[in-house]
């Protein structure tokens, strides 16, 4: 499946090697509009003003564990937002317990990688998110 | 702990650092036979660790613990891995690669974790932290016996380290 190459994403994790590694997995295969935020805090505002701009991101891939806003409590911001509720969201932990699991899904997201992860994992991640929304 | 605990206890370790390697960082990692550590110098220039604190479940008696995760690495090993794993070109070490010895640590952790789960152990991980510089010492918890276990890769040997502490 092809998704369109400029899709608008938005990177979020607190440590900058991860989030340069998703960035260089996403330009390998084929992504060239890739936005990072360092935690919640920063991601949530992001995603606010890029929407209110009329040009809002399309993906989001966050890290769980974060300082200032976990990735949980970020994807609760935004399925509770009318405007961006479908917002398709990848969750990145570190843990693979099943509480998490539930938890993550409880909270609505579209669907998860555990860390380690190669570029081919990440993008049958995405491809299983997009297909879904079709 | 006796030496059969300590091996239960480290194996799911040695089996994350290898799928972390060989999944991020693309190479195999040897370990090598287990020595108890004699002082806390670090075996390596940059030394990434993490605390951890958990509870043990054993014939229905609970107990909880404390453990600490180390990764060393000399300058040049912990460049070649920070290339490997961010695929980039780097011939020395600088400080916006300082959280990649974090991010391995967290990844091994976490995949630990779940394997540390079914052998009754449940497991807290902190934040990792990272000492930098030839020489340098580290806080281990008090009155726990380090266990290294050396690692060899293509980019050099990589020391991880494991120290466990039952509480009363």
């Amino acid at each position: 499946m092809e998704l369109k190459s400029d899709l608008k994403i938005l990177v979020v994790d607190d440590m900058g090697t991860m989030r340069k590694i998703i960035k260089k997995m996403l330009v390998q295969l084929g992504f060239n509009n890739i936005h990072e935020a360092q935690d919640g805090s920063e991601a949530w505002p992001m995603i606010q003003s890029h929407l209110e701009e009329g040009t809002p991101f399309e993906f989001v891939i966050s890290d769980w564990n974060m300082p200032g806003m976990t990735g949980i409590e970020l994807l609760k911001h935004v399925r509770s937002t009318d405007e961006i509720h479908g917002l398709p969201f990848l969750m990145v932990t570190a843990e693979a317990e099943q509480s998490n699991v539930v938890t993550a899904v409880q909270s609505g997201v579209n669907n998860y990688v555990v860390k380690p992860f190669s570029a081919q994992t990440l993008k049958e991640k995405i491809n299983t998110i997009f297909a879904s929304k079709k | 702990m006796g030496t059969t605990g300590f091996l239960n206890y480290s194996r799911p370790f040695i089996d994350a650092a290898k799928k972390v390697f060989e999944t991020m960082i693309f190479t195999k990692l040897e370990p090598q036979k287990p020595l108890i550590k004699k002082d806390n110098t670090s075996l390596g220039d940059i030394t990434a660790f993490l605390g951890i604190m958990g509870e043990f479940e054993k014939d229905s008696i609970k107990k909880n613990y404390k453990a600490m995760l180390v990764i060393a690495f000399s300058y040049d090993t912990y460049v070649k891995v920070a290339n490997a794993m961010l695929m980039e070109n780097r011939t020395q070490y600088s400080q916006d690669i300082s959280d990649v010895g974090g991010e391995i640590c967290n990844m091994i952790m976490g995949s630990a974790k779940r394997h540390l789960v079914e052998l009754g152990y449940s497991s807290n991980m902190a934040v990792p932290s990272i000492i930098e510089g030839k020489n340098h010492t580290i806080s281990y918890p008090t009155s726990t016996n380090v266990v290294i276990i050396p690692m060899n890769s293509a980019y050099g040997t990589i020391y991880m380290e494991l120290c466990y502490k039952e509480e009363d």
